[in-house]
């Protein structure tokens, strides 16, 4: 292998780089493939384990089944549930309710009421027959200056009747969220609100336009109004006579948002129809709830799921399939036990704090980051692999022909 | 002796009168001072009260129902908050309000008495929905307030409230700061909602936030205690909530629509007429003599809107009752419109009663007077001011200066929260004093004697430090309490946004011991320090990030290197394949060649040789080319340059190693 080196031979036709032998050309391709074989067999799956996140597996098919529909468990088939639906006015169902009586004016009279006494006659009998099913805690507070929202247009004076009236578009505003102290208690459970408004003196009577002088209507699923005119002189205290009728309306108004049907018969029988339609409902929520969690789990591949999440999910299935045995053998409150078990659980689960954190850290994050390092390193891999594989290739044609 | 007894009114009235109370009771009132000739002090302080049965049965009616639910929800008998801003200038103003008792350091700062049942964690428990609960209420970031920020004082403070422990119940004490928290009127919002007549009537009417909050100094407090009077009556919850301002005068009654300070028209400037410059067109501004004339509705930017009178009047009580209490030299002109007027027993101070209507605007004005309107202010216990001294980054000290103005001795007790990332050397801990009267600066200090030092170290991210001690101030003298510190470094993470601005260091409290006497406990005053900020060493933050690039740029160029070495095949020059790209680039530099015209033929022989050396060699040849036709032998030169690059090719060449072999 000599070469006369001047200017003279490099103007002429370059020569041939010598031939390599093949134990020289399968050292080269043994160190290439050793470089990709280390790359795929460790390389990747070490990514791939320290950017992943860890996802428990779900049965998603019992959940999808679940989810399916009301023919699950049996139940619309079976006769002895009350046709009537439950209204919309109600509150979902939950173990603890937190029940706050407001009496709210905008002068400075009354500023006390006989609240106590009147809850003891109206409302305790109520919450203790129903109290097997929620727990109830009752707060009472008393709400001087209390303005109405600007967003509202007011009562009107309306002269033919002498009377001031509220118009129908002004309820969904008439409780001044932003000034009136009504946040939810403290504690699970949601809160109904109920309202005692009574109207300045030179706002009275007060009452609602095109329904008669009604004073009193309800919220959805945040509670009921009751407006209380007062005759007369205005009294600093609102006695058990003067709170009678709004007590009342407050009591049915307490039943309708607890979705006691009103037509059902003897009370016993309103609560018994109560629990069913509760179980019913319950079922049904937490049913939905398992195929709203497997439909998130599939559209979102980068969310973890903890193994918490999949033992609730294990809890709720067993849950649900008790609560449909009891049901179907008419154990009411075995069945509403096991509903409330079964929906707390994947309530809980369905929001797993945990569960969110990691959405906002996409792969192209990851892999943006190591580009410095990833490029570099991939252009010489490939090229070399496939010039090689090319000549490979070619020397394989060559040996053929 | 008249003004302090009013100040503590508040507590000491209602203490002796609720043992007859049995309703619920709500009262109000604001105490004014003008301070010097520029300055207006407005207490306001808002009462209510709710029997026991009341509270537990959630039955509320003036005591505020969202508070009452978190107490009881986290089990505090006894709450105290404070939203502090600004600094009382004690030189000039003298005296703090309330002796100190109402005011919390700048920032936040709460501290409640928590049941104990059920041992520590239960405690931490309670106290964590407590803080998250408040927060919410009063849209401060109290929730921050976690056990980085919270000690357990044994001196510092007493309950206040009264209570029959029951057999087997323990409070425990926790107290929190958040020295880094901007108060604001979204704090004041929430805190005008709990009291019954939400700022709408009655003197709660004059706080706005536009003016509370442009206050020098400003404090709201928030104090819920329980009363069991010694009989058998009923225990009584009350809520105090009080909130004190120091306005600056003149710029509160600027006009809203025109805050911008300018100077006065010249036609109502009073000129010096004395200064022999004084003449048609020059003006000497006369200094203005004695007080400066202010009212209700120009200082708070609205008069008071009716009254809230909510209490049932009882006969002996009714002529006690006043909204407003006025303090300025009996000589001085108030006048007082829809107001009912009254003059204390001494004279000193003017009581005012607001009308019983609802919709009626009543104000104060005092016209401009000609007798300055600053009495000699009560003497403050201390003086207390705290300094961070030292340099670097890595070390510092903490220096407390005290100063007992009064001749007799006082004994204080000073605490200190201080985050764990401040670390105390307590062996370096000094106090010593020195008599006010020395005039010799070069005189040794004397040691104070300690008492009594209540210490909790810190444990990183998760406890801060404790420091309570108890000593003595010696008559006339200032005591200086020093110790070193070391500085931590936080993580990455650990940094908030601003971390160049420096972190927050909570005030000291300083409580001074029964400095009125005869009234015990009750006699105990407060001082705060202001609060500190420490600079830290702050990295940069896009480090990391540099990190991983430099790294991975490292990682990658050695990898190259090696990959390179392994796989490459290691050939002569000339035995290099001509590529596709190799044509072109020499028909290029042909052209390139033509372009130059005659001078181009050793620029193309130099381009013939390809390769990275033959774009070396035709560099360095047009190098030498461009020289040589300075000097106009551009043939010589030409040659030159093509024996240069040969001779360069053929050093090239013997290095080039054969490892085909």
């Amino acid at each position: 292998m000599e070469h006369p080196v001047s200017n003279d031979v490099k103007r002429a036709e370059a020569p041939a780089p010598p031939a390599q032998s093949p134990q020289v050309t399968w050292t080269r391709r043994w160190i290439i493939m050793s470089f990709w074989a280390i790359i795929v067999c460790f390389g990747l799956p070490h990514w791939l384990l320290t950017t992943s996140t860890y996802r428990a597996t779900l049965p998603l098919d019992s959940m999808d089944w679940w989810a399916q529909g009301d023919q699950v468990c049996a139940v619309d088939e079976a006769g002895w549930l009350p046709q009537h639906s439950e209204n919309e006015k109600a509150f979902r169902y939950a173990s603890t309710y937190h029940l706050t009586f407001s009496l709210f004016t905008p002068a400075a009279m009354p500023a006390d009421w006989s609240i106590e006494e009147a809850l003891n006659q109206y409302v305790r009998p109520l919450t203790t027959a129903l109290s097997n099913v929620s727990d109830f805690t009752i707060e009472t507070q008393v709400q001087l200056h209390a303005s109405f929202s600007p967003s509202i247009a007011g009562p009107q004076f309306d002269a033919a009747t002498r009377d001031w009236i509220l118009q129908k578009s002004d309820l969904r505003g008439f409780i001044n969220a932003a000034e009136w102290p009504l946040s939810p208690s403290i504690g699970a459970g949601p809160t109904m609100n109920f309202v005692l408004y009574v109207p300045a003196l030179e706002q009275t009577p007060l009452v609602i336009a095109e329904t008669g002088r009604s004073t009193s209507w309800m919220i959805l699923q945040w509670g009921g109004v009751a407006i209380l005119n007062q005759v007369g002189e205005p009294s600093p205290k609102l006695t058990m006579a003067d709170m009678e009728p709004v007590m009342l309306t407050f009591a049915e108004q307490l039943a309708t948002l607890l979705g006691l049907p009103s037509d059902a018969g003897s009370f016993d029988n309103r609560v018994l129809h109560l629990k069913q339609t509760r179980a019913v409902s319950l079922i049904k929520s937490a049913s939905s709830t398992l195929g709203a969690l497997s439909r998130l789990t599939l559209k979102l591949k980068a969310i973890a799921i903890p193994d918490t999440v999949a033992a609730a999910v294990d809890k709720t299935l067993s849950s649900l399939e008790q609560a449909c045995n009891a049901l179907q053998l008419g154990k009411w409150d075995t069945a509403l036990h096991h509903a409330r078990t079964g929906n707390d659980a994947i309530e809980t689960a369905f929001f797993e704090p945990s569960m969110v954190g990691q959405v906002y850290f996409p792969d192209e994050h990851k892999v943006a980051v190591y580009v410095p390092l990833l490029g570099p390193m991939a252009v010489p891999l490939i090229m070399t692999g496939l010039k090689e594989f090319r000549s490979w290739r070619q020397a394989r044609k060559a040996k053929a022909d | 002796m008249k003004l302090s007894f009013l100040l503590a009114l508040p507590t000491t009235l209602l203490t002796l009168l609720t043992p007859t109370l049995a309703s619920p009771e709500y009262n109000e009132h604001l105490h004014l001072i003008p301070l010097s000739n520029e300055y207006l002090y407005a207490g306001f302080n808002f009462t209510s009260t709710t029997s026991q049965s009341a509270y537990r049965a959630n039955n509320y009616r003036y005591f505020p129902r969202s508070l009452g639910q978190i107490l009881q929800y986290s089990r505090a008998s006894e709450l105290h908050l404070r939203f502090a801003l600004g600094r009382w200038d004690e030189e000039t103003w003298g005296a703090r309000p309330r002796h100190g008792r109402r005011e919390g350091g700048t920032g936040v700062e709460l501290w409640a008495w928590i049941d104990a049942e059920g041992g520590t964690e239960a405690v931490e428990e309670r106290w964590s929905a407590l803080v998250n609960s408040l927060s919410g209420l009063f849209c401060a970031s109290l929730n921050f307030i976690d056990g980085t920020k919270t000690i357990r004082p044994v001196l510092s403070f007493d309950s206040e409230g009264t209570s029959r422990s029951t057999a087997g119940s323990k409070q425990l004490l926790l107290h929190g700061t958040l020295a880094n928290e901007v108060v604001c009127t979204e704090n004041l919002t929430p805190f005008l909602k709990l009291l019954p007549c939400k700022g709408k009537a009655g003197i709660s009417s004059l706080l706005d936030g536009h003016k509370v909050f442009d206050a020098n100094w400003q404090t709201m407090s928030i104090d819920v205690r329980p009363i069991c009077p010694a009989s058998d009556a009923e225990c009584m919850i009350e809520v105090q909530q009080t909130a004190d301002v120091v306005l600056d005068l003149e710029r509160s009654m600027r006009p809203r629509d025109d805050p911008i300070p300018r100077p006065q028209p010249i036609a109502e400037i009073e000129c010096d007429e004395g200064k022999h410059y004084h003449g048609g067109d020059t003006c000497y501004p006369k200094r203005k003599q004695g007080a400066k004339r202010w009212s209700l509705s120009k200082v708070f930017g609205s008069p008071v809107i009716g009254s809230c009178h909510l209490s049932e009047r009882n006969d002996g009580e009714a002529e006690e009752k006043w909204d407003i209490s006025l303090e300025v030299p009996s000589e001085h002109i108030v006048e007082a419109s829809a107001m009912q007027d009254s003059l204390t027993s001494d004279d000193q101070i003017r009581l005012y009663r607001l009308s019983e209507s609802r919709t009626q605007r009543s104000d104060l004005s005092l016209p401009h007077q000609y007798e300055s309107g600053s009495r000699l202010r009560p003497q403050p216990a201390l003086y207390a001011t705290r300094q961070i001294t030292g340099h670097g980054q890595e070390r510092g000290g903490m220096h407390a200066v005290l100063r007992n103005p009064h001749p007799y001795a006082q004994q204080i007790i000073y605490l200190e929260t201080l985050p764990w990332f401040l670390r105390p050397y307590m062996h370096t801990l000094k106090v010593n004093h020195r008599f006010n009267s020395t005039e010799d600066k070069s005189a040794r200090p004397v040691d104070v004697f300690l008492e009594k030092i209540f210490y909790t170290p810190a444990i990183d991210r998760s406890r801060a430090t404790k420091v309570e001690v108890m000593f003595t101030i010696p008559p006339e003298s200032t005591v200086e309490l020093t110790y070193d510190f070391e500085k931590a470094v936080l993580r990455y993470t650990e940094y908030p946004p601003d971390a160049n601005r420096g972190f927050d260091i909570a005030a000291a409290v300083i409580r001074v011991l029964g400095s009125i006497k005869g009234l015990g406990r009750e006699g105990d005053s407060y001082i705060r320090t202001t609060s500190l900020l420490l600079p830290l060493p702050t990295p940069d933050f896009s480090m990391p990030y540099n990190v991983i690039i430099l790294t991975s740029t490292v990682i990658a160029l050695g990898f190259g290197s090696i990959f390179n070495l392994l796989v490459r095949r290691f050939v002569l020059v000339e035995e290099i394949p001509k590529g596709p790209l190799a044509g072109l680039v020499a028909r290029v530099k042909v052209g390139l060649g033509k372009l130059r015209g005659g001078k181009g033929e050793w620029a193309e022989g130099a381009g013939g040789a390809g390769g990275a050396g033959g774009a070396g060699g035709a560099g360095s040849a047009n190098r030498a080319h461009e020289d040589a036709a300075a000097d106009g032998e551009a043939r010589r030169a030409g040659q030159t340059g093509v024996n240069g690059r040969v001779g360069e090719g053929k050093d090239g060449l013997t290095n080039v190693e054969r490892k085909d072999r």
